[in-house]
C-alpha cells in the first residue's frame, strides 16, 4: 500500500535554531497517528509544513503521491486542520463562519448550509448558529472550529490539540468521532498532550523531541515488555525519567518568603 | 527614550502611592508594557527578524519630523495676536486641547479599556488603583511622546517673540495641558463606565468616539471661520470675557508671571493658579471616585454571557443582502469569501466603525469650511459654488472614505484567526484580497459617492457628470495603487500597533492626499469634453489593468508585502 503521506529528511530552521532535523515518517491511509512530544519538540511545526502554512522548509514531504511544494493547492483540499490555540473570526456567527471557510474550499453554498447544520446540530450549537462567537465559551469555538475543519470532507484530517476545551461530553462525542472517520478510512494526525487519549485512539504513535523522531510504532510495539503507560514510556524517551526530583527541587524554591517587605 | 520617561514617571513616586498604588507593581506593569509596544507582533507564517528594528527606528525620527511640521500649524495665533500674548496663549491652547483629545479619543481608548489583561494582571494581587494608573500613565507617555515633537516649533516661536523668559515659561503650560486632557478624556470614560451597563459599555464608547470626534472636528473648523471676519479685526479680549472660565484661559494666565501687565482682562492672575491644581484635582477625582471599581467593570466588559438562543435559528437566510451583492460582483469562490467576510467583519468591528464613520462626516466638514464664510448666506454659498470647479474638490475628497476603509479592513486584532487563509487552497490570495476590496467600494464608497454626486449634481447640473465618472475611476485607480504598492494585506491579517501607527499613518495619509489633490489640479484644467472622455476611458484601462494585477497576486508577493510593512 501506498503511504498516504510521506515525509522524508523534512528540516526546518528558525536563524540559527533547528526545529525539524530530519524527519522521516510514512503514514498509511486510514491509520490514526498520535503525533507527540514535549512542547517545543516540532509537532506544531510539522504540521504547520503539512498544512502549507510553512513552505521554506528542506527535505521532501509527499502527500497522496504528490509532492507538496508542487501541488499545494490540491494537498490542502484533502487536508482538514483544527489548529492548536485557534483564534476565529469571533464576530462572526457560526454559520457566516462556516460559510467563509467552506467557501475558501470552494464548496457551494448549498452543501456548506447542509453540512453545517448537521454538524453543529451533532455538536448541540444548533440554537447558537446565527449567534455572534465573541460571546462564545472556549469549548463552543472549538466545536466550530472542528466543524470547520471538517465541513469540507476531507481525506486527512489534522487535529492539533482537538480536545482542548472540550467538556467531559464533548470529548467522547469527539472520540467517537475519531473512531467513526478511521472507519470511513480517512487518514487522521493526531497530535495531543492528553497520553490516555493517543493511547486509545491511535494505531501508531510517533514521538518527537528536539525536532527529532525518537520512537515510532504502535503502542504494544513502543511498550514492549516493559508493561508501562504511554506516559512514562514518553517520560523515559524524552529525558525526562527524574520528574519526581525535578518536582521536588521545584516544591523547595517555593521555602523563601515572597514579598520584598517580607525578606 | 522608554527608559528616561519611565524614569521621570516613576520620580513622583510619593503622589502615585499616596493616591492608593503601589510603586513597585506600578513600575513593572508599565515597563513590561512599554516592552510589549517595542515588539512587532508576528504575523502567520513570518519569522522574527532582527533588521526591523533600524526601520523602527527611521520610523521614530520620522513620526518626530513630522511632529514638528504639525507644531507649525499651531502657531499662528501666537504671531497674530503677539501684542496680546493672553489671546494668543488662550488660542493656541485651545486649539491644541481640541487636537490633543480628538487623538486621545481615537487613539488611546482601547489602551484604557483593555480587557487583555484579564486573565494575567487581574487574578494577580494587583489593586484597582495601581492598574488604573499603570493604564493612565501608559497613555501618557505615548500620548507626550506625540505631544513633545508638536510643541517644538512654538515653544521656539514663544522664545523669539517674548524672549528667554518666554521660552523657559512654555514647557511648564504645556505639560499642564497634557494632563489637563489626559484626564478630561480619562474622566469621561470612567464616568460613562459607571454610569453604563459594563456589557454595553463598549457599543457606547464606540458610539460616544464617533459622535465626539465628528462634533470636535466641525467645531473646530467652523468657529474660526464663522467668527473670522468682523470679530477678529476689531478684536477685544474684554467683549469675551467668558472665556475666563476656561480651563485653556487659566493656562493662558500663567503667563502672568512673566508679565503682568500684558493682561487686560484685569484680576485675572490668579487664575493661573487653577492651571497648576486642575490636573492635580483632575487626577484625585478620577484615581479616588472613578478607580476603586475600575477591575470589577472592566472584567464585566467581556464576561458578558451567551445570549439566549433565537428561536428561529435554524431557518435559512439566504436571501442577505451581502450574499446577493458577492455573487453579483464576485465571479470566484474565493473573492465571495473575502466579500463576505469584510463585509460583516466591518458591520460588527467597534474599532473599524470607529476609524472609519467620522471620516463620511469629515469630507462634508472639510468641504464647507473652505467655502463658508460668516457673514455670506447659504444660497449665496451654493450659487458661487456653482461658478467655480469646485465640485472637483468635493469628488476627489471622497478618496478619503475609500483609503480609510480599505486601509482599516486589513488591521484587527484578531490577526491570529487568518492562518485559514494559509491552510485553505487559495491559489492566489489576491482574489480574496480583491473581494474585500469590492466589498469596502460596494458597501462604503458607492453609497457615499452616490450622495456626494446627487448634491453636485443639484449645484452644478448635469453636465458635472462626466466629472463624476472620471474622478470616481481616477480616486478608484489611486486607492487601488496604494493599497497595490503599499498595504497589499490579506483582511483582517495584520496587528494593530500602537507606537508605529500613528507617526506612519500619518505621513502615509498626508502623502496620499497631496497626490490625490495634484490629481485633482490635474482635473480642474481639462477644459475640453472629449479630453475628459478620452481621460475616462484610459482611467477606466487602467483600473482593469491594475485590478488584474491585484487580484493576482501571489502568495509570494504577499510575503514580500508583508516583509516590507
Amino acid at each position: 500500500m501506498q503511504p498516504i503521506i510521506s515525509i522524508t529528511n523534512l528540516c526546518k530552521q528558525y536563524g540559527e535554531k533547528t526545529v525539524l532535523n530530519n524527519i522521516n515518517l510514512e503514514v498509511y491511509p486510514g491509520q490514526v497517528i498520535g503525533y507527540i512530544g514535549p512542547n517545543g519538540a516540532g509537532k506544531s511545526t510539522t504540521v504547520k509544513v503539512l498544512t502549507g502554512v510553512i513552505q521554506d522548509y528542506t527535505g521532501q514531504v509527499q502527500v497522496a503521491g504528490k509532492d507538496l511544494r508542487e501541488n499545494l493547492m490540491d494537498i490542502k483540499r484533502m487536508i482538514g486542520y483544527v489548529p492548536e490555540l485557534a483564534e476565529l473570526y469571533d464576530l462572526l456567527t457560526p454559520r457566516e463562519y462556516l460559510h467563509f471557510t467552506g467557501t475558501l474550499y470552494g464548496m457551494e453554498a448549498n452543501l456548506i448550509e447542509e453540512r453545517m447544520v448537521k454538524m453543529l446540530d451533532s455538536f448541540g450549537l444548533s440554537d447558537n448558529i446565527d449567534q455572534r462567537m465573541d460571546s462564545f465559551s472556549k469549548g463552543m469555538r472549538q466545536k466550530v472550529l472542528l466543524a470547520s475543519g471538517l465541513l469540507h470532507n476531507p481525506s486527512i484530517v489534522i487535529l492539533d490539540e482537538p480536545l482542548s476545551g472540550l467538556d467531559a461530553n464533548a470529548v467522547i462525542l469527539v472520540k467517537e468521532l475519531l473512531q467513526r472517520l478511521k472507519q470511513e478510512g480517512k487518514t487522521i494526525f493526531y497530535c495531543s498532550h492528553m497520553m490516555d487519549v493517543v493511547e486509545k485512539v491511535s494505531d501508531t504513535i510517533v514521538l518527537i523531541d528536539k525536532g527529532t523522531i525518537l520512537a515510532n510504532g504502535t503502542f504494544d510495539q513502543l511498550r514492549g515488555d516493559s508493561g508501562q503507560s504511554l506516559e512514562q514510556i514518553f517520560s523515559k524517551l524524552t529525558m525526562a525519567d527524574n520528574l519526581i526530583e525535578r518536582a521536588g527541587s521545584l516544591a523547595s524554591a517555593m521555602t523563601n518568603n515572597n514579598t520584598l517587605e517580607q525578606l | 527614550m522608554n527608559k528616561i520617561l519611565l524614569y521621570l514617571i516613576m520620580l513622583p513616586k510619593g503622589l502615585w502611592k499616596r493616591l492608593g498604588a503601589d510603586v513597585t507593581q506600578l513600575k513593572a506593569i508599565l515597563s513590561v508594557k512599554l516592552k510589549m509596544d517595542d515588539r512587532k507582533p508576528l504575523t502567520m507564517g513570518r519569522p522574527q527578524n532582527n533588521a526591523k528594528k533600524k526601520k523602527s527606528n527611521y520610523a521614530s525620527t520620522l513620526t518626530f519630523i513630522i511632529g514638528l511640521f504639525v507644531g507649525i500649524m499651531y502657531i499662528f495665533p501666537l504671531i497674530m495676536f503677539e501684542s496680546e500674548p493672553y489671546m494668543g496663549l488662550f488660542s493656541f491652547f485651545t486649539m491644541l486641547t481640541v487636537m490633543l483629545t480628538f487623538g486621545l479619543i481615537s487613539d488611546f481608548s482601547n489602551v484604557l479599556i483593555d480587557t487583555r489583561d484579564k486573565l494575567i494582571i487581574f487574578p494577580k494581587p494587583v489593586n484597582d488603583k495601581t492598574i488604573f494608573l499603570s493604564r493612565a500613565l501608559h497613555i501618557f507617555i505615548y500620548f507626550f511622546r506625540s505631544v513633545f515633537p508638536m510643541s517644538v516649533i512654538p515653544w521656539i516661536m514663544w522664545g523669539v517673540l517674548h524672549g528667554w523668559k518666554g521660552a523657559l515659561w512654555f514647557p511648564v503650560p504645556m505639560l499642564l495641558l497634557t494632563f489637563i486632557c489626559l484626564f478630561l478624556v480619562m474622566g469621561c470614560y470612567m464616568l460613562l463606565l459607571r454610569l453604563s451597563k459594563p456589557e454595553k459599555f463598549k457599543d457606547i464608547i464606540s458610539y460616544f468616539q464617533i459622535v465626539f470626534s465628528i462634533i470636535l472636528f466641525t467645531t473646530f473648523y467652523f468657529m474660526p471661520r464663522l467668527s473670522e471676519s468682523n470679530i477678529f479685526e476689531q478684536f477685544d479680549i474684554r467683549t469675551v470675557e467668558w472665556i475666563k472660565y476656561t480651563p485653556t484661559y487659566w493656562l493662558a494666565a500663567c503667563w502672568y508671571w512673566v508679565e503682568p501687565s500684558a493682561a487686560k482682562l484685569q484680576g485675572t492672575g490668579w487664575l493661573s493658579i487653577l492651571a497648576i491644581f486642575t490636573p492635580f484635582i483632575m487626577l484625585w477625582v478620577t484615581v479616588k471616585f472613578f478607580a476603586p471599581s475600575f477591575i470589577r467593570k472592566i472584567s464585566a466588559i467581556d464576561g458578558v454571557e451567551v445570549e439566549a438562543p433565537k428561536k428561529n435559528a435554524k431557518k435559512v437566510k439566504s436571501s442577505k443582502l451581502y450574499l446577493t451583492l458577492g455573487s453579483v460582483f464576485n465571479r470566484t469562490a474565493a473573492s465571495k469569501a473575502g466579500f463576505s467576510l469584510a463585509w460583516l467583519q466591518t458591520a460588527r468591528s467597534r474599532s473599524f466603525k470607529l476609524k472609519v464613520y467620522p471620516g463620511f462626516a469629515y469630507v462634508f466638514v472639510y468641504f464647507f469650511y473652505i467655502f463658508l464664510s460668516g457673514n455670506v448666506p447659504f444660497n449665496e454659498v451654493l450659487e458661487r459654488m456653482a461658478d467655480s470647479k469646485s465640485h472637483l474638490l468635493l469628488l476627489y475628497m471622497t478618496s478619503f472614505v475609500l483609503l480609510n476603509t480599505v486601509t482599516n479592513i486589513n488591521i484587527t486584532e484578531q490577526y491570529k484567526a487568518s492562518w485559514i487563509y494559509y491552510s485553505s487552497p487559495m491559489e492566489k490570495p489576491g482574489y480574496v484580497m480583491g473581494g474585500a476590496f469590492k466589498a469596502m467600494w460596494v458597501k462604503y464608497y458607492l453609497p457615499f459617492v452616490i450622495v456626494v454626486s446627487a448634491f453636485v449634481l443639484y449645484v452644478w447640473g448635469i453636465g458635472a457628470v462626466i466629472d463624476i465618472i472620471l474622478a470616481t475611476t481616477n480616486v478608484t485607480v489611486y486607492v487601488l495603487v496604494l493599497m497595490y504598492f503599499g498595504n497589499r494585506h490579506l483582511p483582517f491579517s495584520m496587528p494593530e500597533q500602537m507606537k508605529t501607527k500613528a507617526g506612519m499613518a500619518i505621513i502615509k495619509v498626508i502623502a496620499a492626499m497631496l497626490f490625490m489633490g495634484c490629481m485633482g489640479a490635474a482635473h480642474y484644467f481639462l477644459y475640453f469634453m472629449w479630453l475628459k472622455i478620452l481621460l475616462t476611458l484610459l482611467s477606466v484601462a487602467m483600473l482593469w489593468t491594475l485590478w488584474d494585477s491585484y487580484i493576482n497576486t501571489s502568495w509570494k508577493q504577499l510575503k514580500m508585502a508583508e516583509d516590507a510593512a
